[in-house]
């Protein structure tokens, strides 16, 4: 879920760059001092994640874990995602410093859209909602991702239409896969710390 | 602090089913009057069915273009005599290239064109032909034994190159390390207040 460098255009990249600024302002004005451990701990699995390949299909396909930071985190998902790609970037080479814009708004946009959908669904029903919501949130993250994606490829020419079959269905399994991350951590969270699932956070 | 525990057991529960994606890496080199392309992603499977556009790395322009096949590789006869960047476009926004320097490609000509011209013509004008039909010979017999024997060593190179595509458990654990540096900064910026 990286674009890589050289293939986006300056005026899609400074775009990608101001919202995702936006984005980490808002994040970081709503990170209180408690809640920063949190958000350190979801940035390294989102880190983590796009090393963890999935061998279904003919494209390879990485865990992306957006949805999972969106529902539990809002608005910070911008920061914590920010730092996790840079580091991917600085050590794994992925992606690249002048698309960390673009890339960290393809993924945390839409792990913003999945809290506000899901997070009351999430936080306020019991398990079998909470479960089905979490899900849905984890597939959402990753899907929308890919749709943001075909987005910015089509600046450079390529017919929006084929590029997001291509990308939605190569991240099928994985969207499975993320709705079923999703819901096991916010069921966890549920039963052993379930005050960190408190509405209002 | 029970989160916390919990996310890093998982985060080491899958370390050891780590497969690695999401990067293309391109590699080639001359030879023989070609030049030979092989793209590939961090996981080791083969960039197949994948856009590759040739440039000419001094001037910008771009001489041709082609597909790579089911393995990953595409070839192509040397358009001219300059370095040559090849650029690989995979699927899904994937983009990467790799420059071949102007000797290595003048050397894969080959001696026909330019080496053997400047040393052998002074050879005519002294020597019977035959010495010279001799030395031709000799020279492509040397040529082809050195491209069976470097073939391997090839190969090696390509291997290491791609494994250090690859991100290590260095490069994971420094990652993980500099979070919780970054982690401590924040507390200590907004514990101050």
């Amino acid at each position: 879920m990286h674009i890589s460098e050289g293939i986006l255009s300056a005026p899609v990249l400074v775009t990608g760059a101001a919202l995702a600024a936006g984005g980490v302002a808002l994040g970081l004005k709503k990170m209180d001092y408690e809640r920063i451990p949190e958000v350190a701990v979801l940035s390294s699995a989102f880190f983590v994640a796009s090393l963890i390949h999935v061998p279904l299909g003919p494209s390879s396909v990485h865990l992306v874990l957006n949805g999972l930071v969106g529902v539990l985190l809002g608005w910070i998902a911008f920061p914590s995602i920010l730092v996790a790609l840079t580091l991917q970037t600085l050590l794994f080479q992925f992606g690249g410093f002048t698309v960390l814009g673009v890339n960290t708004f393809n993924m945390a946009a839409p792990a913003v859209v999945s809290y506000y959908l899901f997070n009351y669904l999430v936080r306020r029903g019991n398990y079998t909602v909470s479960a089905g919501a979490a899900f849905l949130a984890g597939a959402l993250g990753v899907g929308g991702g890919a749709m943001l994606i075909a987005l910015c490829l089509v600046t450079t020419g390529e017919e929006f239409i084929s590029v997001a079959k291509v990308i939605l269905l190569a991240h099928m399994p994985v969207m499975i896969i993320e709705g079923l991350i999703t819901s096991f951590c916010v069921l966890f969270l549920k039963k052993v710390k379930p005050e960190l699932l408190e509405v209002g956070r | 602090m029970k989160r916390f525990y919990f996310l890093l057991v998982v985060i080491f529960c899958l370390l050891p089913t780590f497969s690695y994606a999401h990067k293309v890496s391109v590699y080639g080199y001359a030879e023989d009057g070609r030049v030979f392309v092989e793209g590939y992603f961090v996981d080791g499977s083969k960039a197949k069915n994948s856009i590759v556009e040739v440039f000419d790395a001094k001037t910008g322009e771009k001489l041709l273009e082609g597909k790579t096949d089911d393995k990953g590789m595409f070839s192509f006869k040397i358009p001219r005599l300059t370095s040559l960047t090849v650029v690989l476009t995979a699927s899904m926004g994937h983009k990467n290239y790799y420059t071949i320097s102007k000797e290595e490609v003048a050397e894969a000509i080959g001696g026909e064109t330019t080496e053997t011209e400047k040393t052998q013509k002074p050879e005519m004008e002294t020597d019977t032909e035959e010495k010279v039909v001799k030395a031709e010979e000799l020279e492509k017999v040397v040529e082809r034994v050195m491209e069976r024997k470097l073939k391997p060593i090839k190969n090696i190179l390509l291997q290491i190159q791609e494994s250090h595509a690859r991100p290590g458990i260095t490069e994971i654990l420094g990652g993980i390390g500099y979070i919780i540096g970054l982690m401590g900064i924040a507390l200590y910026f907004k514990g101050r207040k």
